[in-house]
């Protein structure tokens, strides 16, 4: 690049060579025929040399730009639940696309624009210089105004990007939650409402684009403003010194060929500004993540949990959402190793709250958790969710085939997977499947019914052995048939594990060895399906009403 | 392993013919607009063409006079060099201060087309059927609206104007030149079928590349989208692993059509400004052999080596905007592909015709299937009047689910006829009969904003006593005990609400929409059984003088409906009152047995 810039420069001194031999007399026109050749010979050296920096430099940028978007993915899908609580979807899409673009184009181009500018604009100067100082001089007398101008610019760009930044996240997550919900938003009615809405923050974010476009606007005519006054200067200092015979003919039609190699050097810092201003801005709003630090962390002196460990003992847990009011309060219970123990509760207890923090998707406020008699903080992350099986409430299907939604790129034998389908009553379900195992389903699993989703979610949690399996709930959406014939696919297959099973449908738990009944985030009554059928009026109520024969009888 | 590929959205490609008619919509209204940015490019374009012809003037006629000082401009003369100085200046301020107006006043355009035009994307899209969002996902057609009309944005408010001013300038160059030394201007003109070739030959791969890197963009918002919903599970199974190579491999594939985007650009950029150096090569060649031979001056020699560095600047800018052009019109390709989808495409109707209280909804024999030949529903026929609540029973995947998809319209039938009090579907307004559904699904669906808004129908005047009266009546106390009732703000995903609470917010919403017709799928699954029968006893009230249509799981949610029908594999199998289908001692008894 300094090659090209040096050889950019000699082009208007042999320019000058030229016009000096024209005023002096009359070479014959094979000089010209030399010296036209000389500039094309180093033309065609500058467009080599251009592209292997272009190559270089840009696809520099190219790889900044993938590196920081994988780090920012890498982030993302290890923070955990906590951090989704306060973000949303859209405006980390924002992030992911339009900022890190903005970056890659500041240090793409931008960095092309500030050595070129740099190097070529000193190196002008430089020869301006070595020619004639005093003119030089006045030639750059606009220049420190051009800085100064561009430095209050920049600065309002920054704060005026961030805004603009802010509400393009706003708006990608309006749009996401409205397609996501479509079907709500279209049986309701909702569609103008929803159009209102992104109408609403689409104006404010043309509103904030504009002000920050506004701003830009004002760069190039200045850049062209000072330019043609350092012109100025030249033609008429310069013509005046031409006709007091201090300098030559030749060296001003040279001055005015370095003015318009300057113009490039001096758009390029305006519009290297404006690249630079967005893509800092852009890389602020991208670093707040990436350095946002996981609250749930492995103790640097954690061991990996024994093979086999499946005793769980919470004690004294408090547990609250960010800064919410608690939803656990003091629930201490314990579960022995290879025991099927049912959780049940009206809705907003805490079932959930307190399965999730067996895998440390969240940490208790006070209190602990030990498997094995070790606190599960003290326990390597990695390897005690590799040891627990936990199947969410909600059960999400990713896009893809129901194989790679089973398998979730574990190495899983044929044969296993196939215990697995039958277990889970999938075998009929794959069977009416145009590709079976590898029918692509979409997004949140649209053509699946809640059943069959819960199904393959639950054959994900079973797929490989574990130590203690998590169930939030895995049958609520089947049919009675189905659930029981998948109940006794689970007990079947978890060996010696350890189960944990929330349920709404008591029909499912009689079975366990204990039953738990949360209440308002505490534990308020435990026992078996006969004890609690005495002690727990909510368990009973809730058993008679399932049965709906003797429902009418003694619900209420 | 299914191939990759299979997921992934398609590339779209279309004619440039296509593109414009798609796009010219959203330019008419502000096509005046853009002529006025236009006038104002060529006034300033006239500006800063007139800078080096004072220059040269400034040169022949001042600073190295042949007869003696003054030059004239356009038949006036001037003699005084300070008075042309005045001059010079002057064209100098009017020019940056029409630079400035002509800058603004495009940008302005330019982001009012992209908000029409998002707008009206956004609002195209909410139209089109259920099935398109089925085909894509949200992730990817939220980079349409996001994404693409923000590379759009570059188009209007920079590109279009700009060309335009670039070709102008060009010509207007090579016009000056012209009637400057024609037989140097000629020689010059070799250089632009180079630039022209040059040009269509790069804008045929760019377009490719930028149509890749697009479409990755669209995948790398997918894979985002859908890691952050799923992340309890990516993290508790092994999908972490899972997820950084799928996402590796996409974002690998993004860099490499990046790092082929910048290879043809380091080849078309400095080859342009070879061209520039040729040109004025040929300057030095030709002019110098002219002025030898008197036939011009220095002063337009050196006028002529500043319009070769003005003619190759637009060039050189015309191929920097070239970047953002095929980024633009790969992305204009996708929004166009998703603006000619049209609203109502095979699957609706597109009728106005209204009508009154729904009375009577009957389905004849319908069949029904998302993709050929895997038919869902085979001959159903049934009929349900105003007062009646029907229960579909089934194990799962026997169809209930695509029976609520044809009553709402989602999706139509392939066979058969649906009709509403007597008339046919088809021939509805869909919008008129959504107005009088409400429907409860298995996920509940709520939106991050008040739970005012979550519940109240658009357009309605319900006041907040009469919120929180159908707040009440749905079970929603907890609302009031642990939340700052109907102000909760709900964020993303229904936080801070439990499943069971966003279910009972979406009966709450059905509540209030006060529909003819009412459809519950699966809608009490996340309920425990207390609050599923409070809801019973909301549903009951809230069922007379409705139609209600109730699928679920559990037989008890349908045993009081006053028909039952009972699912096989798209079929009716059984079909009759609960007492009927028990004294049948068919399939459903048979169900029902097992239960206990």
């Amino acid at each position: 690049m300094i090659v090209v810039d040096g050889l950019q420069l000699v082009i208007p001194e042999i320019i000058k060579r030229s016009v000096d031999m024209l005023e002096s007399g009359s070479p014959d026109a094979s000089v010209f025929a030399q010296q036209a050749f000389l500039i094309i010979i180093l033309g065609a050296l500058m467009m080599a040399i251009r592209y292997a920096w272009r190559v270089l430099l840009m696809g520099s940028a190219r790889h900044l730009e993938k590196g920081l978007r994988e780090e920012l993915f890498h982030r993302i899908i290890h923070l955990d639940p906590t951090f989704y609580d306060g973000v949303k979807t859209g405006d980390i899409m924002a992030r992911a696309t339009s900022d890190i673009n903005h970056i890659r184009m500041a240090f793409g181009l931008g960095i092309v624009a500030i050595i070129d500018a740099f190097l070529l604009g000193g190196a002008t100067i430089a020869v301006m210089m070595w020619m004639n100082v005093k003119l030089t001089l006045l030639a750059l007398v606009p220049m420190p105004f051009l800085i100064v101008s561009t430095k209050i610019l920049g600065r309002k760009m920054h704060e005026y990007h961030n805004t603009a930044q802010e509400s393009f996240s706003a708006l990608t997550e309006l749009v996401r939650e409205s397609f996501f919900g479509i079907r709500v938003v279209k049986v309701f009615n909702f569609e103008p409402l929803v159009g209102e809405k992104v109408t609403r923050v689409a104006t404010e974010y043309f509103g904030r684009n504009l002000k920050r476009a506004i701003l830009t606007s004002f760069f190039k005519p200045l850049m062209t403003f000072f330019f043609n006054s350092s012109t100025f200067i030249i033609i008429f200092y310069g013509g005046y010194l031409v006709t007091r015979e201090t300098v030559s003919a030749g060296e001003l039609v040279a001055f005015v060929q370095y003015m318009g190699v300057l113009a490039w050097p001096m758009i390029a810092l305006g519009w290297m500004t404006n690249l630079f201003q967005r893509g800092l801005a852009s890389l602020k709003r991208v670093r707040k993540i990436i350095e946002t630090e996981p609250s749930v962390r492995s103790l640097p002196d954690a061991v990996p949990p024994d093979p086999g460990a499946g005793d769980i003992e919470i004690s004294n847990v408090v547990f609250a959402y960010n800064f919410g009011p608690p939803v656990l309060d003091q629930v201490s219970m314990r579960i022995g190793k290879g025991g099927f123990t049912g959780i049940s509760g009206p809705p907003g207890s805490g079932k959930t709250s307190l399965i999730q923090l067996i895998p440390r998707l969240y940490d208790p406020r006070s209190g602990h958790i030990s498997i094995a008699g070790r606190d599960i903080r003290q326990t390597d992350l990695n390897s005690l969710r590799g040891k627990i099986g936990f199947m969410p409430q909600e059960s999400f299907i990713f896009s893809g085939s129901i194989r790679e939604n089973i398998v979730m790129g574990q190495t899983v034998s044929e044969q296993t997977l196939s215990e697995i389908i039958h277990a889970t009553v999938l075998a009929d379900i794959l069977e009416a499947m145009p590709d079976g195992l590898e029918t692509v389903v979409g997004e949140r699993g649209v053509t699946l019914s809640g059943g069959q989703k819960q199904r393959i979610a639950l054959a994900r949690t079973l797929v490989t052995p574990k130590d203690i399996i998590l169930l939030d709930d895995p049958v609520s959406q089947m049919d009675t048939d189905t659930a029981s014939s998948v109940m006794e696919g689970v007990k079947r297959l978890r060996g010696d594990a350890t189960l944990v099973m929330i349920s709404h449908r008591i029909a499912a738990l009689p079975f366990c060895d204990t039953i738990f009944i949360m209440n308002k985030g505490r534990i308020e009554n435990r026992g078996t399906h006969q004890s609690l059928m005495k002690t727990s009026p909510f368990y009973r109520n809730s058993y008679t009403a399932q049965m709906f024969e003797d429902r009418d009888g003694t619900a209420d | 392993m299914a191939p990759q590929t299979d997921h992934e959205e398609r590339e779209i490609k279309l004619s440039d013919i296509t593109l414009i008619k798609g796009i010219w919509p959203f330019i008419r209204p502000y096509f005046w607009m853009l002529c006025i940015s236009v006038l104002l490019v060529f006034l300033v374009t006239f500006l800063e063409l007139l800078i080096p012809i004072l220059t040269q003037k400034a040169i022949d006629g001042f600073i190295l006079p042949q007869s003696g000082a003054g030059t004239d401009l356009w038949g006036i003369e001037i003699e005084s060099f300070k008075l042309f100085a005045v001059i010079f200046f002057t064209v100098v301020l009017v020019s940056l201060i029409t630079d400035f107006a002509q800058t603004v006043f495009m940008e302005y355009t330019g982001q009012k087309i992209i908000l029409y035009l998002r707008c009206s994307l956004f609002r195209h899209m909410s139209l089109l059927p259920v099935a398109y969002f089925d085909e894509f996902s949200s992730g990817r057609l939220v980079s349409r609206v996001a994404g693409d009309v923000e590379n759009m944005n570059e188009m209007f408010s920079s590109i279009l104007v700009f060309v335009f001013r670039d070709l102008v300038l060009m010509i207007g160059i090579l016009a000056v030149m012209f009637s400057m030394n024609a037989t140097m201007a000629l020689h010059i003109s070799a250089v632009v079928p180079f630039i022209l070739i040059g040009i269509l030959f790069f804008s045929k791969i760019s377009r490719k590349v930028f149509r890749t890197l697009r479409q990755k963009i669209g995948e790398i918002n997918h894979v985002f989208s859908e890691t952050m919903a799923g992340i309890k599970i990516i993290q508790t199974t092994a999908g972490v692993d899972l997820f950084l190579r799928k996402f590796g491999k996409i974002n690998t594939d993004h860099l490499m059509a990046g790092l082929f985007q910048i290879r043809i650009f380091a080849v078309f950029m400095p080859f342009i400004g070879f061209l520039s150096t040729l040109g004025t090569g040929i300057i030095i060649w030709t002019g110098g052999a002219e002025i030898v031979q008197e036939e011009i001056t220095i002063g337009v020699l050196v006028a002529f080596l500043s319009y070769i560095k003005m003619f190759f600047r637009p060039v050189r800018d015309l191929s920097e905007k070239f970047n953002l052009l095929q980024n633009a019109l790969a992305s204009g390709e996708r929004i166009v592909s998703v603006l000619n989808r049209k609203p109502f495409q095979d699957r609706l109707s597109e009728s106005d015709h209204r009508i009154g209280k729904i009375e009577r909804i009957e389905f004849d024999h319908i069949c029904f299937s998302y993709k050929p030949e895997e038919e869902v529903l085979t001959n159903i026929s049934f009929s349900v009047r105003r007062g009646q609540s029907i229960g579909i029973a089934g194990h799962t995947g026997s169809g209930k689910s695509s029976l609520i998809n044809l009553i709402t319209g989602f999706y139509r039938p392939d066979s058969g006829t649906i009709t509403i009090n007597g008339e046919e579907y088809e021939n509805l307004s869909i919008k008129n009969i959504r107005d009088r559904t409400a429907l409860v699904m298995q996920d509940p669906v709520l939106f991050s904003t008040s739970v005012r808004d979550n519940i109240r129908p658009p357009d309605s005047t319900m006041d907040d006593t009469e919120l929180e009266q159908i707040l009440e009546k749905a079970n929603c106390g907890f609302l009031f005990e642990r939340h700052q009732g109907i102000d909760t703000m709900v964020r993303e995903g229904g936080r801070p609400f439990s499943s069971g609470e966003k279910q009972l917010l979406c009966i709450a919403r059905a509540f209030a929409f006060n529909p003819d017709l009412i459809i519950f799928d699966e809608a009490t699954s996340y309920m425990d059984t207390v609050s599923e029968q409070k809801v019973h006893q909301a549903m009951q009230r809230l069922m007379a003088g409705r139609i209600s249509i109730i699928i679920a799981h559990r037989l008890n949610t349908v045993r009081d409906c006053d028909s039952i029908l009972l699912l096989k594999k798209g079929t009716i199998k059984e079909s009759g009152s609960h007492k009927t289908l028990m004294e049948k001692k068919g399939e459903y008894y048979h169900l029902l047995f097992q239960m206990q």
